[in-house]
């Protein structure tokens, strides 16, 4: 499989009141094309940091990250955006979306921001219904941000991250706002959009969306210190076992 | 505590207290030095008037039986009187420092005897004039064009008499010293002028009568006197209402000024509640009161106003003494720094401030706690909506979230259109006076037909009894020349009197015109009714009608000279001239011009409609024609008759200019930094979803372009009747009842919001470059 995501000796440090704060030490590690990696790891072992600084939304200290293809440590802020426009995703824990659109206009901004796919107005209007449509939100394409319920907020925003049809989603705890139901419903959606062969990573506490996942890396003090594979597209009746042993593992890392 | 947290506030949000604090200060200068030198001037004329012994009456006459008639009724009726001897001079005949002295108002000479006091530049009156010496009142001595200064020469013939004198200085001369007279006074030694003084000379008698006697006026008409005008002295104050209106245009600046700031600190306060609705939720989660609260930020605006306050404080002395510059120089200002004034204005500047900080603060009473530490948005209601789609318009994105925000929460843009606004108003309405006292069409305000040239006539009324024969043979004489150059035009002139116009026992005193040459009633403009057509018809100002109650259709009988005929009034017109005088009669009734006591320039009307290329080509030709007398375009001419007065509103409304840019560039700054501080959240999304910085900057700068095209549309609306309420009183106050404002469209539509919209759009631009500040990581910090 080809590699998408190739970080090598990745070190990330904050310098505050004088004191340095080293978050990533020399981290490594690669994700495959069609890959869904779970970041893993105690409170304050640097996950978002590291999703962050490779997805480039954060600047490195040191080492190198090459994403399909481009060093983005050597690329500048205009470069860098347009990759993440045209060949990422994000998802956040909390459901940003502009306050003074509507949840459709929220889906397709960066569709109209972008010159990937070249088409007129009215086929991105009609591409972000299908989106809507496939992920069970269609209903609510015309209605404020504040109408809809956080579940539908977090899959307007799954759209919202696939419009420009990226190379690889960044999810940031995409559940950790979310009730239980929502919170299943839209790891379904992130399991159908990989299964679909889009590649994802992301961040989370809950080892219920781990196990959803291909792999998990287990984050301490900025160290990957154990590596998890799991089978792709397990079954219901396979997901609690699946769950059940990588609590193991994770119990194991010192979770 | 509570100065540890003002100190910690005032330190974090410094960027937007020192921008507050400039506009406090900007708003204390203005207001400081506007009302003191409002109040200066206002009182200052009283004061001048006093000093100078204005009379309650005055009046100037050449007719030497009305001078005579006029001192027997005062010796009649004990009243007190000054009679001065004016000699007129022929300011061809003036030379200056060797060279001739181009200058086409009327000149007069008199010695210090009889005459009102008189004062020196430096305000110290002038008791005696040495032989040899000269005074000019100040209005001419500051004119930059004749380059005059202290020992100047000048050389001065009148009949076949010549002296040269030397320039000893300006004087502050109440009667001859407003620009709006239109004749100016050199003060020459008693004996100096009687060496002019000659029994063929045509004296000129200014009479001052002092006198609390509320029928004068009355028995004065009954006199019937011939004068050449009569003021009494609240008439003689408003010819300074030119000295006055720049003072004006001031005070409106700072009344302006003030209304910015308190939008602004409005907008701030605001701006800072909203900001720090976390904190001030927890103050009252812990049970902090609504007052201490409240008088945490009343104290903070306390201190920036009294800070903004005491250094505009410091600069309004200074700056108000630029201001009166212009002012002092015609008129004695006493009491010119009237600190108590100014720091009274900063305190009351600091008070209002203060003031209004108290009221907006209000709001903290109104929220709960719980809403404070949610911000204002407790997860399941946002004040903003949607108002327009992405996917129903094809602007680009960033336009599209531009015009979104300002038509979804347009409220939070009202502080920056009301300050565009107010200070596009502030430069149009400036520029639509000066276009208006600058048009050529504003000599139909001074009983005068439109016309393209105007040649200067100043003397002719003096000596000629046969002044209609004079005048007509000149008048044919340039029409010939100008018919052997094949310009076909209209040439004519007007001819004026002192008439007494009396309708049912009530009399009153008005100047009066007929158009000499090629003219008809019919090409004068009229408020209401038709053009004289007969000899016994007659149109009448609206304020010599008003004071005599007549209306159209009314038969009245005017005196001239010794002769008293009946009128038919057809017409009402309005007109400048002595603040409201004109009678206006048929071009063919047959007047006593041995009674004419002035006239106007020679005006040309031509034919054709000729371009400024061959209107240039044919003032060339008429100063061959002419070459001692000046050529006008009308509005020239007028400007020549009653001063500059445009210049002076020209400069005023560049310095407004540049005040408005600095305004608009302050408040862009603050405008867009307080929005990118509020909308940090945002740009991260935005940059997280993959919007470059340019993007964003364009974001940020095309929304302050539309707030800024909405206020220039808008201003465009209010600009001309707003022109209209502010300025037509004053020309109402000049007698014209009814203005046409002359607008520049170019100027005011284009060119001014253009210099406008590029210097503000750039601020914004730049400002906006502080959001590149912003990282994409921010997004994971966003509350």
């Amino acid at each position: 499989m080809n590699i998408i995501l190739d970080v090598k000796n990745l070190c990330k440090t904050y310098i505050v009141n004088k004191r340095q704060n080293n978050i990533l030490k020399n981290v490594s590690f690669t994700v495959a094309d069609g890959e869904m990696v779970a970041v893993m790891g105690p409170s304050g072992s640097g996950k978002s940091t590291l999703l962050y600084s490779v997805s480039g939304m954060d600047s490195i200290t040191a080492g190198d990250v090459s994403f399909c293809g481009s060093n983005i440590s050597k690329l500048n802020a205009k470069e860098l955006a347009a990759l993440r426009l045209n060949k990422m995703g994000f998802i956040f824990q909390q459901m940003y979306m502009l306050k003074n659109l509507t949840i459709l206009d929220n889906i397709i901004l960066p569709a109209c921001q972008s010159d990937k796919i070249n088409e007129s107005r009215k086929e991105t209007v009609q591409r972000g219904q299908k989106l809507m449509r496939k992920l069970g939100i269609i209903e609510i394409a015309d209605n404020d941000i504040n109408e809809v319920s956080g579940g539908q907020l977090q899959r307007a925003c799954i759209c919202r991250s696939m419009i420009n049809r990226p190379e690889m989603i960044f999810a940031d705890e995409p559940t950790g706002a979310l009730n239980r139901t929502s919170s299943e419903e839209v790891m379904r959606e992130l399991s159908k959009v990989n299964s679909e062969g889009t590649t994802i990573m992301l961040v989370t506490h809950d080892v219920k969306v781990a196990a959803k996942c291909t792999r998990v890396l287990y984050l301490v003090d900025g160290n990957i210190k154990g590596e998890y594979n799991l089978e792709r597209c397990p079954s219901d009746s396979q997901l609690r076992e699946r769950e059940r042993l990588l609590s193991n593992w994770l119990m194991e890392m010192g979770w | 505590m509570y100065f540890r947290i003002i100190k910690k506030d005032l330190k974090r949000k410094k960027t937007m207290n020192v921008i507050l604090l400039i506009f406090i200060m900007l708003a204390a200068t203005f207001i400081s030095s506007s009302a003191n030198n409002m109040i200066s001037v206002m009182t200052a004329l009283d004061t001048y008037f006093e000093m100078a012994e204005v009379p309650d009456y005055w009046f100037l006459t050449t007719d030497s039986n009305s001078t005579k008639r006029f001192e027997e009724f005062v010796n009649e009726n004990n009243y007190n009187f000054k009679s001065l001897d004016l000699m007129m001079i022929d300011s061809n005949e003036i030379k200056l420092d060797g060279s001739k002295f181009e200058y086409s108002g009327s000149i007069c000479i008199s010695g210090l005897k009889n005459s009102i006091k008189v004062f020196d530049s430096g305000d110290k009156e002038i008791t005696s004039v040495k032989d040899g010496e000269i005074y000019i009142t100040s209005a001419l001595f500051n004119e930059e064009q004749y380059n005059f200064s202290e020992n100047s020469r000048i050389q001065i013939t009148i009949g076949d008499k010549t002296k040269e004198f030397t320039l000893k200085g300006s004087t502050k001369d109440a009667e001859f010293g407003s620009e709006s007279i239109g004749t100016t006074r050199f003060i020459v030694s008693e004996n100096d002028f009687k060496y002019f003084y000659d029994k063929d000379t045509v004296i000129m008698n200014s009479i001052n009568v002092y006198t609390d006697d509320e029928e004068y006026l009355d028995k004065f008409y009954n006199l019937e006197l011939n004068t050449l005008f009569n003021l009494d002295k609240s008439a003689i104050k408003r010819m300074y209402f030119m000295d006055m209106l720049i003072a004006l245009v001031m005070l409106i600046v700072s009344v302006c000024l003030i209304l910015i700031s308190m939008v602004i600190l409005r907008f701030t306060i605001n701006f800072t509640m909203s900001e720090e609705f976390r904190e001030i939720g927890v103050m009252k989660a812990i049970g902090i009161s609504n007052r201490k609260i409240r008088g945490l930020y009343i104290v903070k605006y306390l201190a920036i106003s009294l800070a903004g306050a005491s250094i505009g404080l410091f600069f309004s002395i200074p700056f108000g003494k630029i201001m009166m510059k212009d002012v002092a120089k015609n008129i004695i200002i006493p009491n010119q720094n009237n600190v108590v004034l100014n720091i009274v204005c900063a305190a009351g500047t600091a008070a209002v401030v203060v003031l209004f900080c108290y009221f907006c603060t209000r709001k903290i009473k109104k929220i709960s706690p719980i809403d404070a530490i949610r911000n204002g948005e407790n997860g399941e209601r946002y004040s903003e909506k949607s108002i327009i789609s992405l996917k129903k318009l094809r602007f680009s994105p960033i336009i599209f979230m531009a015009l979104n925000d300002i038509f979804s929460g347009l409220k939070r843009f009202i502080a920056m259109i009301v300050i565009f606004i107010l200070g596009l108003l502030l430069i149009i309405i400036p520029e639509n006076t000066i276009n208006t006292l600058q048009s050529d069409s504003r000599v139909t305000l001074f009983n005068m037909a439109e016309c393209n040239h105007v040649i200067s006539q100043e003397l002719l009324f003096i000596s000629n009894t046969d002044y209609k024969k004079v005048m007509t043979d000149k008048l044919n004489n340039i029409k010939n020349v100008l018919d052997k150059n094949n310009i076909e035009a209209k040439v004519f002139q007007e001819a004026t009197f002192r008439m007494t116009v009396s309708y049912k026992g009530k009399k009153e005193s008005s100047l009066a015109f007929q158009g000499l040459g090629d003219v008809t009633t019919d090409m004068y403009a009229y408020l209401e009714g038709t053009a004289p057509q007969k000899n016994d018809e007659i149109a009448i100002s609206k304020l010599v009608a008003d004071r005599i109650g007549a209306n159209i259709g009314d038969t009245v009988e005017v005196k001239n000279g010794d002769q008293i005929k009946e009128y038919i009034i057809t017409a009402t017109l309005q007109s400048m001239n002595n603040l409201g005088e004109g009678i206006r009669f048929y071009q063919d009734e047959e007047l006593d011009y041995s009674y004419v006591n002035g006239c106007f320039g020679i005006q040309v009307k031509y034919s054709d409609f000729p371009d400024e290329d061959e209107l240039n080509q044919r003032k060339a030709l008429l100063e061959k024609v002419e070459p001692d007398n000046k050529i006008f375009t009308p509005g020239e001419y007028i400007g020549y008759m009653i001063g500059d007065i445009s210049g002076q509103i020209g400069n005023i409304r560049n310095l407004i200019l540049a005040l408005v840019l600095c305004v608009n560039i302050l408040v862009t700054v603050l405008m867009v930094k307080s929005f990118i501080v509020k909308e940090k959240g945002e740009l991260a999304i935005l940059k997280a979803i993959g919007f470059n910085d340019s993007s964003l900057i364009a974001w940020q700068t095309i929304r302050i372009g539309i707030i800024l095209l909405i206020s220039i549309v808008f201003c465009t609306l209010l600009s001309t009747p707003l022109s209209k309420l502010t300025i037509e009183p004053i020309f109402k106050m000049m007698g014209a009842v009814s203005i046409k404002f002359e607008i520049v469209p170019i100027k005011v539509y284009l060119f001014y919001p253009l210099i406008i919209f590029v210097v503000t759009v750039l601020a914004a631009w730049i400002t906006s470059f502080q959001l590149r500040k912003i990282s994409a990581f921010e997004v994971s910090n966003i509350e």
